[in-house]
């Protein structure tokens, strides 16, 4: 049985398509990560799947019942930025969040505050917490009810380096216990430790959706890139423009020049050919990051 | 029902942690009996055995004002004779507290996922809101023979009697505002805006009741004029004419006004009076008239704020 499931989802504003016809499903126990640019429909898909908004055509399912339903109850969320009522404290906040959904007893408010390391911050009112406290409390009170599937938006948000990997050892212990999560960044490094699989998604459609490792090969040609320096920077800028490559200058002095994995060979010969004398051509393989970024300028957004 | 209960639990567990409750109940339980006290003490100490006893009796007016049952009394007079009442002052508070402030902390989409039937959480607001409201009324019905008993150590007052049909009557108002909680939901939830939706709340309904009560004054006279005669064209001139029996003000603050013809009466104004006999007013024609006025309104507004609540967006 699929933990998550959409089938041609969509969600339209007016004209404007916010989410246009998606399908995916998501085995329980897995890990995905939701990644896509701001804007791209992520917020609005993981608000369909948690029945705060309706679809305008399509279904979506959670542990096998249709949204919005009871199994709503066993899932876990953090949309946007987490909320809290600001004159209570973080512990009353999380437990007023457990008797309004029920079964909760106290002391699994602890456990839960000591997991994301708030525990010593519980007793002060929220509206004194910093941005990186109220991550961590949303989270908390995401995983209060001990949820099979979580839903989590940019839960990095405003967290420092030390936060982002807390809350990353925070996830790989909850999915270690079976929990089913969907991730959302607009930041591929973020949660490229802690995914296997990825639902890329841009201007509303999913544009990929399978393990991380295959974007790069979903592309229709595989690139490279060069970092080039020779004895005159400038006459080598002057040929590359001439000879149609595109490049960009580097603060080491480099300049970096991108070329499709089959016209590598050619960029170096075609230099030499114009009597551009090259001291040192480094060649880079096309990261998870490149190959993301240009998987979405393919789908027509401005690099 | 467990959804239902849970919601009610951490709605007062809320209301409880705020400031606001506590202020709305110290203003309501304990500024106002004391003033009345004070009102009595004064007449005591500077009106009585003066010229005024020619008139009327002074420790007549200290019983009217200042006894425990007079305390009680016009704690529910209080209640629906002022403009804004303070009936719907509080219950506009309540609502906001309930419903307005999810929206103005962005809590909807936290409440929303943690309690997912959005009928439960509205039920279960709506009965938080009543309980509330239960209380308030419940604590000015009782700060009557508190503080009217202190008063007695130092006044000339009584305890009096008609506790039970008082006491019908705190219970009935408590009903019809009902429909007042309902409006006060419907408008904030519509509306989006704290402020708007209060303000909104105070006036909307007294001034569409204005309007037409104005026009009833001004123009409603003339029968020649084209608006009356359209009005006899659809055979609505009769239903024009006798709308204001039907308004919602003046329906929901019946329970409320009613001690005030009690209170002519002893003072002697004439007025037309009503049957004062324990209960008997209760079920007066004007009262259930306007339960029946009142419960349509609550059905209409529960209709509009069920649909509109389930069905809207959490953006």
């Amino acid at each position: 049985m699929s933990a998550i499931s959409a089938t041609h989802l969509s969600k339209h504003y007016g004209r404007k398509a916010a989410v246009d016809n998606i399908s995916f499903n998501i085995q329980q126990g897995e890990i995905v990560g939701f990644l896509g640019p701001n804007g791209a429909g992520k917020t609005t898909t993981l608000r369909l799947l948690a029945g705060l908004i309706h679809p305008s055509s399509g279904s979506s399912q959670i542990l096998g019942q249709r949204v919005p339903g009871p199994n709503l109850l066993k899932v876990g969320t953090m949309i946007e930025e987490p909320s809290f009522y600001p004159y209570m404290t973080g512990w009353a906040n999380l437990k007023h969040a457990a008797i309004l959904h029920g079964g909760i007893a106290d002391s699994r408010i602890d456990e839960i505050l000591k997991f994301v390391s708030m525990d010593k911050a519980a007793q002060k009112k929220v509206a004194a917490y910093s941005q990186g406290m109220r991550q961590r409390l949303g989270l908390a009170r995401a995983l209060l009810w001990r949820p099979k599937v979580l839903l989590l938006d940019e839960p990095t948000n405003g967290l420092d380096p030390v936060g982002i990997a807390e809350i990353r050892e925070n996830l790989r212990e909850i999915a270690s216990g079976g929990v089913t999560i969907l991730i959302s960044s607009h930041i591929l490094a973020e949660i490229e430790k802690l995914v296997a699989r990825v639902l890329v998604i841009e201007k509303g459609k999913l544009l990929f959706d399978g393990p991380l490792t295959q974007i790069t090969q979903n592309l229709d040609e595989p690139q490279t890139s060069y970092q080039l320096q020779a004895t005159e920077q400038n006459a080598l800028e002057e040929k590359l423009s001439e000879l149609g490559y595109g490049f960009e200058s580097l603060s080491n002095g480099y300049l970096r020049v991108a070329v499709p994995l089959s016209e590598a060979p050619n960029l170096l010969s075609r230099l030499a050919a114009e009597n551009i004398n090259l001291l040192e051509a480094k060649r880079e393989e096309d990261s998870l990051e490149d190959a993301y970024l240009r998987l979405l300028r393919e789908d027509g957004r401005p690099s | 029902m467990n959804g239902l209960v849970n919601v009610i639990r951490a709605e007062l567990f809320k209301a409880l942690r705020k400031k606001r409750t506590y202020v709305m109940a110290g203003l309501l339980w304990l500024i106002f009996p004391p003033l009345m006290l004070l009102v009595g003490w004064i007449l005591q100490t500077r009106v009585a055995d003066t010229f005024v006893e020619d008139v009327t009796s002074v420790r007549e007016v200290i019983q009217i004002i200042a006894s425990p049952i007079a305390i009680t009394r016009n704690g529910l007079l209080l209640f629906g004779n002022l403009s804004p009442s303070l009936l719907i002052i509080v219950v506009a508070l309540i609502a906001a507290l309930l419903i307005g402030e999810e929206r103005n902390q962005n809590m909807w989409k936290t409440v929303l996922t943690t309690q997912t039937n959005r009928l439960t959480v509205l039920s279960g607001k709506l009965l938080t809101a009543m309980i509330l409201l239960g209380l308030l009324f419940l604590g000015s019905y009782l700060v009557g023979p508190v503080f009217g008993g202190l008063g007695m150590s130092f006044l000339p007052t009584s305890f009096g009697s008609g506790w039970l049909e008082l006491l019908g009557l705190y219970s009935l108002q408590w009903l019809f505002a009902f429909a007042a909680m309902l409006f006060a939901f419907l408008i904030i939830w519509l509306l989006r805006s704290l402020p708007l939706g209060i303000v909104t709340i105070f006036f909307l309904p007294a001034l569409l009741e204005g309007i037409i009560t104005f026009y009833r004054t001004v123009v409603g006279f003339d029968r020649l004029n084209r608006f009356n005669a359209f009005l006899e064209i659809l055979q609505l001139r009769n239903t024009f004419e006798s709308l204001p029996k039907y308004f919602f003000t003046s329906n929901l603050y019946a329970p409320s006004r009613q001690p005030l013809s009690k209170l002519t009466d002893i003072l002697d104004i004439d007025v037309n009076t009503v049957d004062a006999g324990p209960f008997a007013s209760l079920f007066s024609l004007d009262l259930s008239r306007s339960a029946w006025v009142m419960l349509v309104y609550a059905i209409i507004f529960a209709v509009l704020l069920a649909w509109s609540f389930s069905r809207r967006d959490i953006n």
